[in-house]
């Protein structure tokens, strides 16, 4: 389950990042105003979550299904 | 579709600045900033040097670098022609004001209320002035403007952001011509729509004379010259104007 | 399933204990100062505007529209750069020589990439707003777009991580004892428990994180390399070499840092057993390598300008040459070509003083800061296409006052560290074994 967490966790990540890089935030051009609006608002925020769900898959890896220590946990 | 232009006589062009003034009442710029400037060159060694004016408004360019580096898309190009710079979103980095080859952009170091000529909010300043116009505060600059519904004319509006000549957005909508093209007495700026046959910009781009500033640069602007030559390097301005804010 | 049993370790050594020593608070007490000096400064840019600082526009505003924030900000992303790169040879080439230095590189990745973010926001002159656009409308053409993506979100989260998972064991081997963090070690050791597996879990996944973090590195390097290269506008800027040569300054002013701090570290903790000279002269090569390539990429860029540069170019390279940039500029290249010179002689001898590397580290430190400043500024001052004339810029007090609260806050964020968390990774038990 560690193994199939982590690669989903990569897998979006990288998905998120080249979904909202190439569809969702705002097209190359400097030529219309189309090119100057996002095509999906708040679209620069989904490609940095890609890019932390990417590398916070190691914490996933790392810490997933830990047995819970008395007195502190995450 | 219409493709504005605007051409500019440089034989015309007699230095007296009445577009520099225009530009600025029509759009309510704070003191320090000016989005039309006019160089004052001296080229060559004395005694054979030469004397030229060149009107230097915002190059609305095709291929800008402006809209290009815009973080946010707060500058941006309309396919009318113009760059525009929506004061609503511009965060104030000044990239814009980097990749401009021309150096037309102007950045609002100081709130630009503070700034201004009259103070719009004296109750005596009506009396003052006695009802005459100009100076006057353009209603227009508060509203949206295009198809895109984005509020980018005139300027002073907010400390923190930048702007810059906007071929008088505002006025093109009402079918005028932009304030320095209407106030210039001997008409060296001549402004029209490229995809009308008919205008007679078309006739003053196809001159045999006309040259844009910079063409190295591959920004495609949209603004030419006819009637004199592109300064060399080695032209020097006499009138320096430096602007204190 | 790891089972829940204290961590196999042996007493810790005093050195290696978390205390306060008397140089940490005198250094704290003064970046407290310059933090308090610094959003006094901030406040007052705030205010009134950022006409407070030296900076005007370009062309007839006669100045540098950016300014000692911008080269700062450049300053700051480079040493976060090199942080890290120290902590991915680590991982990467199995430089376990280097392994002393690995924390401290990593805390200096994340403190400088913070400190660079913060840079950005005390130049827009919207701050605020700027805080939610970038989030919300960001263009991907823009340079900035990499910049605050893959270098603020990107890069500083990946190094947070790296840092957080490498602390885990040290916290949970300090989260046993009664003290006044331990809730804090608890936190950070979350659940760590010393048993092979979970060992060689983490070596896998620093080994993995390392080989996604050095791509992201270049490319985010590279895009703020980008930021200015790009701009056919800006002579002095728009140069195909801008890229590789950010991401190399960036090397050497962020090794340097690390050997400055690993110097610190070892003479006011007392760490002279593991922070040995053989730790030193691995960076001072490696500082080495990566000068040899800046100083390289300066002369190319020099004889370029100077032989075959166009007027715009030669006016930049006048000023800096010659004219009003003369003093930076020949002093930065002094304090870039002067420790190669000491550093070559030190391979070529074989004799690496720690002594002399820190002083090497902190004089390459300054070039660096002077050529990122030679970089924003000359051309925005002489390099304007349009016969402006020259323009001038000095950096206003608001401006040195801000930069020097962020600095503060940096070295407020490193000594904070040091007391939460050993500098230095504890050495596990059986390389203790092996060293005795």
């Amino acid at each position: 389950m560690r193994r199939t967490w982590t690669l989903t966790l990569i897998v979006s990540g990288l998905a998120l990042m080249a979904i909202s890089y190439f569809g969702l935030a705002a097209p190359w051009g400097a030529d219309s105003v189309a090119n100057s609006n996002p095509r999906m608002p708040f679209a620069p925020l989904v490609f940095v979550v890609g890019v932390m769900l990417l590398f916070g898959s190691a914490i996933v890896y790392e810490l997933y299904g830990r047995a819970p220590r008395g007195g502190g946990e995450e | 579709m219409t493709r504005y232009a605007m051409v500019i006589d440089l034989d015309r062009c007699q230095g007296c600045r009445a577009c520099v003034e225009a530009c600025k009442v029509e759009n309510n710029t704070p003191q320090g900033s000016l989005w039309m400037h006019v160089f004052r060159l001296e080229e060559g060694t004395y005694p054979s040097t030469t004397m030229s004016f060149l009107p230097r408004p915002c190059q609305h360019c095709d291929n800008a670098p402006c809209v290009k580096v815009c973080p946010v898309g707060a500058r941006y190009k309309r396919e009318d022609g113009l760059v525009l710079t929506d004061f609503d979103r511009c965060i104030g980095c000044r990239y814009c004001e980097l990749a401009c080859p021309y150096g037309v952009n102007v950045f609002n170091w100081s709130d630009p209320a503070e700034h201004q000529y009259l103070d719009w909010d004296d109750p005596d300043l009506p009396d003052e002035v006695r009802g005459s116009v100009p100076p006057w505060h353009n209603p227009d600059h508060d509203v949206v403007h295009g198809d895109e519904q984005r509020r980018t004319s005139g300027g002073g509006h907010a400390k923190g952001v930048v702007e810059k000549c906007t071929f008088c957005v505002q006025r093109l909508e009402r079918g005028e011509l932009p304030a320095c093209a209407t106030t210039c007495p001997v008409n060296a700026i001549i402004f029209g729509d490229t995809d009308d046959p008919g205008d007679s910009v078309n006739a003053e781009i196809a001159r045999g004379d006309a040259f844009d500033l910079l063409p190295e640069a591959g920004t495609k602007p949209r603004v030419h010259y006819v009637g004199g030559k592109h300064p060399t390097r080695s032209a020097r301005e006499i009138e320096r104007v430096e602007v204190e804010v | 399933m790891a089972t829940t049993q204290p961590i196999h370790h042996r007493e810790l050594a005093p050195q290696e204990m978390l205390g306060r020593s008397r140089i940490w608070t005198l250094v704290m007490g003064l970046a407290v100062i310059g933090l308090v000096l610094g959003i006094v400064s901030y406040a007052r840019e705030l205010t009134g505007g950022m006409v407070v600082t030296g900076m005007r526009d370009v062309g007839i505003g006669g100045g540098a529209t950016w300014g000692l924030y911008v080269a700062f900000l450049i300053y700051m992303m480079g040493v976060s750069f090199a942080g890290i790169t120290i902590a991915a040879m680590i991982r990467l080439l199995k430089l376990e020589q280097l392994r002393p230095v690995g924390r401290i590189a990593e805390i200096l990745s994340v403190v400088a990439v913070v400190l660079g973010g913060l840079a950005i926001i005390v130049d827009l002159g919207q701050p605020l707003r700027g805080l939610v656009n970038l989030f919300r409308y960001a263009r991907p053409q823009s340079p900035f777009f990499g910049t605050f993506t893959l270098v603020l979100a990107g890069y500083g989260f990946a190094s947070l991580v790296y840092l957080y998972l490498g602390s885990r064991r040290d916290a949970a081997v300090l989260a046993e004892r009664p003290g006044r963090l331990q809730w804090l070690h608890r936190f950070v050791a979350s659940g760590y428990s010393d048993t092979p597996e979970e060992r060689e879990r983490h070596d896998r996944a620093s080994f993995w994180l390392a080989v996604g973090i050095v791509p992201l590195l270049v490319v985010a390097s590279s895009t703020l390399g980008f930021v200015f290269g790009l701009q056919i506008g800006r002579p002095g800027w728009f140069s195909a070499l801008q890229a590789p040569a950010f991401v190399t300054l960036a090397g050497v002013s962020g090794v340097g840092l690390v050997i400055v701090l690993a110097a610190l570290v070892r003479h006011a903790e007392h760490r002279s057993d593991v922070l040995t000279p053989a730790v030193f002269a691995w960076l001072g090569k490696l500082m080495l390598g990566l000068l040899f390539v800046y100083v390289y990429f300066m002369a190319v860029e020099l004889v370029t300008a100077t032989y075959a540069g166009s007027e715009a170019d030669a006016d930049i390279t006048a000023a800096l040459l010659t004219g009003t940039y003369a003093p930076i500029f020949w002093t930065s290249v002094a304090f870039l070509v002067v420790p190669l010179g000491l550093l070559v002689y030190a391979a070529l001898a074989k004799r690496w003083s720690i002594g002399m590397l820190t002083a090497v580290s902190v004089l390459v430190n300054l070039g660096a800061l002077g050529k990122r400043y030679l970089i924003v500024v000359p051309s925005q001052t002489h390099g304007t296409l349009l016969p402006y004339g020259e323009g001038s810029y000095t950096p206003a007090l608001v401006e040195y006052g801000v930069v020097l609260g962020l600095v503060a806050l940096g070295v407020l964020m490193i000594g904070a560290f040091m007391k939460a968390l050993p500098v230095i990774e504890l050495q596990r038990e059986e390389e203790v074994g092996q060293d005795a």
